[in-house]
């Protein structure tokens, strides 16, 4: 696991909106498993990681992003 | 009062082109604002990989529509799409927060500048 940053990652970026289409940066904020992050590892402030976890939820939906990763049906 | 939405589709992979265009105007004709010719704009991302199965398909053609509209329309507007078999999946959310930034704050600025 990355050690996380003094800096929220995403502030870093300086994003005015978190896009849930945007899966690249958002598997970032994922475990190995799929799971989200929590804010002691993501870094994440409160608002970012609020932002980024709705958009995570919204990329499930769309099965951009898997719910568990590694899953067999 | 009309506001922006973005509506993702996924529509399953085995329709035609010619199938998924049809349906789309369908769709957009009952967003469609009276006296407004204005077309929603869209984004066909194309076929891609599901990242886990939804109704047993595992690809889907993925199109990305924005419009504005009025929010009573929107009852109408995702039942149509619900009852419809060739969309896997969708999800309506308000676009408003995309936006760009106004200007108007530098504007404001500037014109400080010329009184002074």
């Amino acid at each position: 696991m990355k050690r996380m940053s003094k800096v929220c990652p995403i502030c870093e970026l300086s994003l005015r909106v978190i896009d849930y289409k945007d899966e690249r940066l958002l598997t970032r904020f994922l475990t190995e498993r799929g799971k989200i992050l929590p804010r002691r590892l993501s870094g994440c402030c409160a608002r970012h990681q609020r932002q980024m976890s709705t958009a995570i939820k919204r990329a499930r939906e769309l099965a951009l992003l898997p719910y568990i990763k590694g899953h067999v049906g | 009062m009309t506001r922006q939405y973005e509506v993702v589709y996924i529509f399953d992979s085995a329709l035609e082109e010619a199938a998924i265009t049809e349906k789309l105007s369908r769709f957009h004709a009952l967003i469609q604002q009276p006296g407004d010719a204005a077309q929603p704009e869209l984004n066909h991302w194309g076929k891609r990989s599901l990242a886990y199965p939804i109704k047993k398909h595992e690809t889907g053609y993925y199109v990305i529509a924005k419009f504005d509209a009025a929010g009573e329309q929107l009852p109408e507007f995702e039942r149509a799409i619900k009852l419809d078999d060739g969309v896997l999946r969708f999800l309506v959310v308000l676009a408003e927060n995309a936006q760009p930034a106004p200007v108007a704050v530098a504007k404001a600025d500037s014109d400080e500048e010329d009184d002074e």
